[in-house]
């Protein structure tokens, strides 16, 4: 052995208050360390816990990669498997998303506009949430429904995630066009107004119509807005960023009051 | 014996369809069989006891406690078991990852209390050797078992298993039979079936279904003996019974009301069900 658990994370390992990933190194040591398992022995009053923890996790299996990184960027392990569990945070989703991102990018640099980076990016964290939870795409949306954990944490705790995920995506994409300077961040507001809006409608219109609605409004607004003048699309302007914020700050609120309504099945169609 | 689940006047409409009738009911302990053709409602009266989705009418209580509140609701769910018709997987996980993701949404957050139940009901369904495996590599069987175990996490009072033996094997279907009869032990089980030897070999008591109400209450041998008198042999098919069939031995098995001199047979729990049906079976529509 070229190294030795800590004194001071034996004692927290026995007392069960040792966390992921340094719990795991001990585990993975504590099996083939004699010496570590003596001093685990002296130093704690609940060495039977210790051992128990051992026994617990002797057969459970390595998480993924997703899972690990997780945990080791501060997430507690029942919420990290919670997570891995989103259908949307899968390689083939992201690959997909960031082809997009790519291809718009191309087009702004190739029709030297941002108008269809800008019209795109808010439309994917409205996808991606939206089939974060729900029937669609969620193969146990039928075991979680029925389980203890609100419906409404379960969504909120994916939508987190994906949000994240999503709109880290489109900040490096906006990073790739520094000509555009802070227009390029014009996709943020309807992005979360556009999210909000379709979750709020989830409940009531179902997880497949509610996007593709508020999604379908959206292109409809920008190209109302196009016919209408030569100059940036009003949702660009300083109003129409402004009224983003507004719907955002409203659909959020009817979301909220709403909440009860992700602890069943969104609605009847789904049964 | 004080009920499991005591459900009075529930009722449900989708659209202008009744899925559900004025269905009262109370289980007790033991595993108690749901038949009833497709389109019954059996589902529907299932998810609606898992309270995962809420009647248009009546109301019941699981273990004493009403899901008409969202207190109440959080009650059910954590003494409830529940295997869906169709029990979806994430295909990458594990059948240990997949149960300990269960487990999670059972509230059991402390990893070592945690893996220590996963590991529990995965031996109960005896998957101890595979519980490493990835779940697309695992037979329908072992998966059907992966999702008996995860529905067996927290050792739920009240079980709804909907249609766990479809598309198994008649080996897995007896093996599985062995598992439900093991978890009916010191808890409540609602089975709802396709299979009346599932019920034959497994319930205390059935319900039938169809139209969404229930049609029969009691026990599988009241259900047989429904058909007493009602079943005949014949050898060309008797166009005045509601239901037959040509046997194994090629004379034809009737249900219904027999002609005089018919050659009457030993109702089984079938014909009891066929009768109670009308001799419709799988035909019976939903209003």
């Amino acid at each position: 052995m070229t190294w030795h658990v800590d004194a001071e994370d034996l004692r927290a390992y026995a007392q069960g208050e040792l966390a992921p990933p340094l719990l795991w190194s001990a585990d993975t040591h504590l099996t083939g360390c004699a010496e570590c398992r003596g001093v685990l022995a002296s130093v704690s009053e609940g060495v039977d816990a210790g051992w128990d923890r051992i026994d617990a996790e002797l057969d459970a299996p390595r998480p993924g990669l997703w899972e690990r990184l997780l945990v080791r960027a501060g997430v507690a392990d029942h919420t990290a498997r919670l997570l891995a569990a989103t259908p949307v945070l899968r390689r083939s989703w992201l690959a997909a998303m960031v082809f997009l991102l790519v291809a718009t990018v191309g087009v702004v640099y190739t029709a030297d506009s941002p108008t269809a980076f800008l019209a795109l990016a808010p439309l994917l964290p409205l996808a991606g949430v939206a089939l974060a939870y729900g029937p669609v795409l969620d193969p146990t949306y039928e075991m979680a429904v029925v389980s203890p954990v609100h419906g409404f944490r379960l969504l909120m705790i994916r939508t987190v995630a994906v949000l994240v995920t999503g709109l880290g995506l489109n900040l490096l994409a906006t990073l790739a066009l520094p000509a555009y300077g802070l227009r390029a961040l014009a996709w943020l507001l309807p992005a979360l107004a556009l999210t909000a809006t379709g979750l709020a409608l989830t409940p009531r219109l179902g997880q497949v119509l509610a996007p593709s609605l508020v999604g379908g409004v959206w292109i409809g607004l920008l190209a109302i807005a196009r016919e209408s003048g030569d100059g940036p699309l009003v949702q660009f302007t300083a109003a129409g960023q402004g009224a983003a914020a507004a719907v955002a700050a409203l659909a959020a609120g009817l979301l909220f009051l709403a909440r009860d309504r992700f602890d069943v099945f969104f609605s009847r169609s789904a049964v | 014996m004080t009920p499991t689940v005591s459900a009075s006047g529930l009722s449900l409409h989708y659209g202008g369809t009744r899925a559900l009738d004025d269905v009262s009911l109370r289980l007790t302990q033991g595993v108690t069989g749901l038949l009833g053709p497709n389109g019954a409602g059996k589902t529907t009266l299932l998810r609606v006891l898992a309270t995962a989705v809420s009647a248009d009418r009546g109301a019941f209580t699981v273990l004493g406690h009403d899901p008409g509140s969202a207190a109440g609701r959080q009650e059910v769910r954590r003494r409830l078991g529940y295997l869906p018709q169709t029990p979806g997987f994430h295909p990458d996980f594990t059948a240990f990852e997949f149960v300990d993701y269960v487990a999670i949404l059972k509230e059991l957050t402390d990893r070592t209390a945690r893996h220590r139940e996963v590991r529990r009901v995965l031996d109960e369904v005896d998957l101890a050797d595979v519980r490493g495996k990835r779940i697309k590599k695992l037979s329908g069987g072992m998966r059907q078992r992966v999702a008996l175990a995860a529905s067996l996490v927290g050792d739920p009072g009240f079980l709804v298993l909907d249609e766990p033996t479809v598309g198994l094997d008649p080996e897995q279907r007896m093996r599985f039979r062995e598992l439900i009869a093991r978890a009916g032990e010191g808890r409540t089980v609602l089975l709802s079936t396709h299979q009346t030897e599932d019920v034959a070999m497994l319930c205390h008591r059935v319900l039938v279904m169809a139209a969404g109400t229930v049609r029969f209450d009691g026990t599988p041998a009241e259900l047989t003996a429904r058909a007493a008198g009602h079943v005949w042999n014949s050898a060309e098919r008797d166009p005045g019974a509601k239901a037959g069939w040509r046997t194994g031995v090629g004379s034809f098995r009737n249900v219904g009301d027999p002609p005089p001199g018919a050659d009457l047979v030993e109702p089984s729990l079938e014909d009891g069900y066929l009768l109670t049906l009308d001799g419709k079976g799988a035909e019976v529509a939903t209003a």
